[in-house]
């Protein structure tokens, strides 16, 4: 211990700095008598010798380089613990040694090991985060952390075990290669990210004429050989999983496009659907561009009613239409659900009727978003109405979706009474100039809302600067709020007057 | 197709929007942006006030500083809000692009859907036309079947044939028309496609200006804050220093001020120390002169006054010397007078030690003595007790012998006395007199005294009272009297002494006259006995009565008086010691008010006079007993019988002897008689039954021949 700490502070200056030139070479001159035994003794006489005339000695000492000898470096020989060090790391693969060192030999350890060691060394035995750093930078080139958590560790395994999911070929990869590596991460993995889902590979390639129209109809057939690969045994095995999102299709496919590429067969449903009820720590379930109709829609919605915590749902850039819809209504007055999105999606007017029907009753429901459906001014207005009773929604997205002015009158009623929604998305509709106008008259009396996004329609550019202002005006009291909550109505007091002016 | 276009000019307008806060304030419109500048000028100075509210301090503030605060401060909110919208100008741009898309998107559905609709009605009519030529073409079969010239048949066939190539070439146009229209929806998916990259591309670009623009803009802001600052930083230091400099000149000033008044003050100071010091010299100079005037004069006194001193020297060694013999005598003589005082110390504590020996040795002695003393007359007492139990057993027994002597003597006596009179009677005939003596009728012992007379009690009771002055301690719980238990034999002396005082009237003046010489007690004891005797007062309980009468009327009648009091005082004295007791006063005439004392004994004697007549005095044997009456008694028992009727008896019972023997042979004669005529009858009967039996008659020798002679 004490030895160790003592001898360990001439070692470092040794190696490269010359401030400490003479300390360093003179420990170096004593310390090589042993380890160098059959060079240095010619030198060493003399230098004992002069000792006595005291001049020559101090000379001696004081020169940095000895250029009679031939051998002679400023190097000197490293310490044992340095070497034990050493030898541990060439080694760690074998025989990992690391909790029982002191922390500083830790760290210098980890520093040394090489990021290609086998995972199931050190899943469970390092927690060091630039460890896993350097294994995450070393593996991809651009690394967000932020998107898992900050941690290095959990973003390794989540990235590894991504990797590991995208190039799984069912009936083909070994499904060992994934649950082997289950125990390793069970407790850093949190979110699970997949893009693409390989599918099973068709050994006897039929050699079809130029008839690419039938092979969509092929694929339906062979449908039970298309299923990808079961997430069930994996999310059982991860404790802490909270975010699930999936794609279901290929990606860079080229030329070898084939509509069974992108196929989210009843069977892979059902699996997820299992999937998703046993796992009751997911608080975030995505699932985009998959071609989920309505059935599949219900069978996951299914599963996933009275869920203990999810959280927000995506079922965005999919085929689901009314039935969907309102199994997801459904799902809003039997869970905790705070985000939903059926963006790009097949909702018309019924979908929106049993949504809004759900909406007015509910109260936890924070961001609604349904750009790039076709729900019309009926369902518009049945989302109007019930944001007269709702409390709890903040941000509502209705891009997209034919609307018109109706539905701007409705929502400008709703813009004077309501005092929670903090974003609007009404752009590409056909609200008009009137309808605009009627937004702007809803507009002066709000004070809560931070955007209204009414870009592509057809309202009139006044109008729309307007309702800009009042929105800067909104921003501006809801900085003061947050800067002084004790002045929390003051400057709104203040601003009213003002904006109708500006 | 539309988007492309629209999307264009949405860019455009968006560019200009974009452009009017970076750029300039003064581009697009006067209007707004002046409203915007007046805005922001009003927001920035509410802020400051609120500001300034909130901290009190800045108000005090001077305004210079305030100023400058709130340059920097309208920099930094400017800049805050050309970054605000800066940045939603950006993010409206960037997504400007999709929703390009999306309404392209929503367009390119609204065609696809009419497209579609329409291809279906295509498609229907030509499925309704084809079926009709098809059809057609089947009832031509079944005409053809009914056709049997060949040549017909062939024209026909030849018919339908046409028919049939026209209908696949109907379905043929409708099929390449449908592939025309793939190729076109292909051709239209890959400008699709390439718009989409284009669009990818451009919102890369746009992200990466705005980034840039961002950058630059936040840059240049904070520079133009940095500069706020620093020319409110530089205006702060210029108005300091030029603050500085005018302390520091007035700070000069002062200074000059000041060491010219000091300079002046040393001047004056100067002047005035010159002026002392020729003063001083001056002084200094008439006091030299005068102080060795003095000097010379001292030194010729001191000249006399040692003269004086040598005289006075020799003075004194002589009688030093003289007081030192005298002082060596004393010592010697103080030395032995300290001898003398050890020795006679010595002595003294011989002695001491020798006396405290002493009266220890005493005091043990006199313990011991008294000791001695106590015990003895416990003895003493004990014996006298002993004593006077031994006198009354004494006296109980001689009692009972004499009880029994004189019934036995008494019984005899009455036997004599029968005798006598059956004599007297019976054999004399003379009439006979029972003897009356006085002792034959006396029982018990003889004694003069029954009870202890009063005078005896009176001596006594005086003398103890006496004795109780020369040994307390005896008197204490005994008396020799048997006095009542609550009556000590103090009171009863005081009341005696009283009664005696008060009841002089009873006494016989010629008594008196007598008693006036005598000693005290024994004047009392004369005087109580005569008073006593007139009273009636005879024996002991008598005494006890009239002394517990006493008492007792004096409690009834004067509950209140001293004399509860006194007998306390009575009970603590006889308790105490012999010398408290002795300087008592003497017993206060007090006890009984001499006033009461004669109701008293008239009350007594009121009371006695029943009891009285029952009681018949016999005067008998003293205590000491006296025995010449005794034998007296005895002989006079002894000869109850006189010596006549003795005599009379003597010669009776030598007459009586010889009556007595002529009967006696009279007797036996008489006795001799009759059993001499019991044998002859009872021969008689015998001979009698001998002769009547018949054997006599069967025997040859009758008996009765035999016994003739013996029979008489």
């Amino acid at each position: 211990m004490q030895e160790t700490q003592t001898i360990e502070s001439p070692s470092i200056p040794s190696r490269s700095s010359t401030s400490t030139q003479d300390r360093s070479s003179t420990v170096g001159q004593t310390s090589s008598t042993a380890p160098q035994p059959s060079k240095p003794t010619p030198i060493i006489p003399p230098l004992a010798k002069s000792t006595g005339p005291g001049s020559g000695s101090v000379v001696r000492r004081m020169r940095r380089i000895i250029a009679e000898d031939a051998e002679w470096s400023l190097a000197i020989v490293p310490l044992l613990t340095e070497l034990c060090i050493q030898h541990i790391v060439k080694n760690f693969q074998n025989n990992p040694i690391l909790k029982q060192l002191l922390p500083e030999h830790q760290k210098k350890v980890l520093n040394h090991l090489s990021p290609d060691l086998p995972l199931a060394v050190t899943a469970n035995l390092i927690d060091d985060e630039s460890y896993w750093r350097r294994c995450c930078t070393q593996r991809w080139p651009v690394c967000h952390v932020d998107n898992h958590g900050g941690s290095w560790k959990r973003m390794f395994f989540e990235l590894h075990l991504e990797n590991l999911l995208k190039h799984f070929i069912p009936n083909t990869t070994d499904p060992a290669v994934i649950l082997n590596l289950l125990p390793l991460c069970r407790n850093y993995v949190r979110a699970i990210r997949v893009d693409q889902f390989l599918p099973p590979v068709q050994l006897p390639a039929p050699p079809r004429g130029g008839d690419q129209s039938d092979s969509g109809s092929e694929g339906e057939m062979e449908e039970p050989a298309m299923d990808h690969y079961q997430l069930d045994n994996l999310v059982a095995g991860l404790s802490h999983l909270e975010e699930l999102d999936l794609v279901y299709g290929v990606k860079d496919c080229g030329l070898n496009f084939e509509w069974n590429l992108f196929l989210f067969t009843y069977r892979d449903c059902h699996s997820l659907a299992a999937t998703l009820k046993a796992c009751h720590t997911l608080k975030i379930f995505r699932l985009t561009r998959s071609k989920v109709d309505d059935d599949k829609a219900r069978i996951l919605i299914r599963s996933l009613l009275d869920h203990p915590a999810l959280e927000e749902l995506d079922l965005s850039h999919n085929l689901i239409g009314d039935r969907g819809a309102r199994a997801a209504a459904k799902l809003l007055s039997h869970s905790r659900l705070r985000v939903l999105n059926l963006a790009n999606n097949q909702v018309r007017a019924p979908g929106a009727h049993s949504l809004a029907h759900a909406l007015g009753h509910n109260s936890n429901l924070i961001s609604l978003n349904l750009r790039l459906n076709c729900i019309e001014d009926e369902g518009g207005q049945a989302l109007a109405h019930a944001l007269h009773t709702n409390k709890c929604l903040t941000t509502l997205h209705l891009g997209g979706n034919e609307l018109s002015e109706p539905t701007a009158t409705l929502l400008s009623q709703v813009l004077t009474i309501n005092t929670t929604l903090t974003s609007i998305n009404l752009s590409c509709n056909h609200i008009g100039l009137d309808g605009g106008k009627q937004l702007l008259e809803g507009m002066s009396d709000n004070k809560t809302l931070l955007e209204f996004d009414l870009r592509l329609s057809d309202i009139a550019q006044e109008s729309e600067y307007l309702i800009g202002q009042a929105l800067c005006a909104n921003r501006e009291a809801a900085r003061q709020r947050a800067l002084n909550p004790s002045h929390l109505m003051s400057p709104v007091t203040a601003k009213g007057p003002e904006s109708p002016v500006g | 197709m539309n988007p492309p276009g629209s999307l264009g000019v949405l860019e455009e307008k968006e560019e200009e929007h974009l452009a009017t806060p970076i750029l300039g304030p003064s581009v697009h419109s006067d209007n707004p942006q002046e409203r915007i500048q007046a805005r922001r000028l009003r927001i920035a100075a509410r802020l400051e006030a609120r500001r300034r509210e909130a901290l009190g301090e800045y108000l005090d503030g001077k305004k210079e500083s305030e100023e400058d605060q709130s340059k920097s401060y309208k920099q930094k909110e400017e800049s805050r809000l050309k970054l605000a919208k800066l940045l939603l100008c950006g993010t409206e741009l960037v997504t400007n692009i999709q929703v390009a898309a999306d309404i392209r998107e929503i367009h390119r559905r609204v065609e696809e859907e009419e497209i579609k609709r329409q291809r279906l009605e295509k498609l229907e009519n030509e499925v309704k036309t084809s079926q009709d030529k098809f059809d057609e073409i089947t009832i031509k079969w079944e005409e053809g079947k009914q056709r049997r010239i060949p040549q017909e048949l062939w024209e026909m066939l030849n018919a339908q044939q046409v028919h049939c190539a026209g209908l696949i070439e109907d379905k043929n146009k409708l099929i390449s028309e449908l592939q025309q229209e793939l190729k076109m929806k292909d051709d239209q998916y890959v400008k699709d496609l390439k718009k989409q990259s284009d669009d990818i591309c451009l919102l890369l670009e746009r992200m990466e200006e705005q980034v840039k623009n961002v950058m630059k803009t936040f840059r240049q802001e904070l520079q133009n804050i940095e500069k706020a600052f620093e020319v409110e930083r530089q205006e702060l230091l210029t108005s300091n220093k030029k603050k500085w400099e005018r302390a520091l000149q007035a700070h000069n000033a002062k200074e000059l001020e000041y060491l010219m008044n000091r300079i002046k003050k040393v001047e004056d100071y100067e002047k005035q120390l010159n002026k002392q010091r020729v003063w001083d010299c001056e002084e200094y100079n008439t006091i030299k002169i005068k102080l060795e005037q003095d000097v010379q004069i001292l030194e010729q006194q001191l000249q006399q006054m040692k003269a004086t001193y040598q005289l006075n020297q020799e003075k004194l060694e002589y009688n030093f010397q003289v007081l030192k013999k005298r002082d060596e005598e004393s010592t010697v003589i103080k030395s032995q007078q300290k001898r003398k005082i050890n020795r006679l110390h010595d002595v003294l504590n011989n002695l001491r030690s020798k006396y405290n020996k002493q009266v220890k040795q005493f005091q043990e002695e006199n313990q011991s003595l008294t000791s001695d003393y106590k015990r003895l007359v416990l003895q003493f007492k004990e014996l006298q007790k002993a004593m006077r139990h031994f006198a009354l057993i004494d006296d109980k027994q001689f009692r009972e012998i004499w009880l029994m002597n004189e019934e036995e003597a008494k019984d005899l006596i009455n036997r004599a006395f029968d005798v006598d009179r059956i004599i007297n009677t019976h054999h004399l005939g003379l009439p006979w007199m029972a003897p009356n003596f006085w002792f034959l009728k006396n029982v018990g012992p003889i004694s003069q005294r029954q009870q202890k007379s009063t005078t005896q009690i009176l001596e006594e009771v005086l003398m103890e009272a006496e004795e109780e002055g020369a040994d307390q301690d005896s008197s204490e719980s005994e008396s020799y009297l048997d006095l009542p238990k609550q009556v000590s034999a103090r009171t009863t002396r005081k009341i005696l002494m009283l009664l005696c005082d008060e009841s002089g009237f009873l006494i016989e003046s010629k008594l008196l006259s007598l008693l006036l010489p005598l000693e005290r007690s024994e004047c009392y004891l004369l005087g109580l006995d005569a008073v006593f005797s007139a009273l009636g007062i005879e024996n002991e309980d008598d005494l006890y009565k009239l002394v517990n009468f006493f008492l007792k009327y004096q409690t009834h009648h004067s509950p209140s008086s001293q004399e509860p009091l006194d007998l306390r005082a009575e009970k603590e004295g006889s308790l105490v010691d012999g010398k408290s007791q002795e300087k008592e006063p003497p017993p206060s005439p007090k006890l009984i008010h001499p006033n009461d004392v004669l109701k008293i004994l008239e009350a007594f004697v009121m009371g006695l006079r029943k009891p009285r007549d029952f009681w018949v005095p016999v005067k008998l044997l003293k205590v000491v007993r006296d025995d010449s009456k005794d034998s007296e008694y005895w002989e006079a028992l002894t000869t109850v019988i006189p010596a006549t009727t003795q005599n009379l008896w003597d010669a009776l019972y030598t007459a009586l002897e010889k009556y007595h023997l002529v009967l006696t042979q009279r007797a036996e004669l008489l006795i001799e008689n009759d059993s001499l005529e019991r044998q002859n009858t009872e021969l008689q009967q015998l001979l009698q039954q001998y002769l009547d039996t018949k054997i006599n008659s069967e025997l040859q020798v009758p008996p009765t021949q035999v016994f003739r002679v013996p029979a008489k």
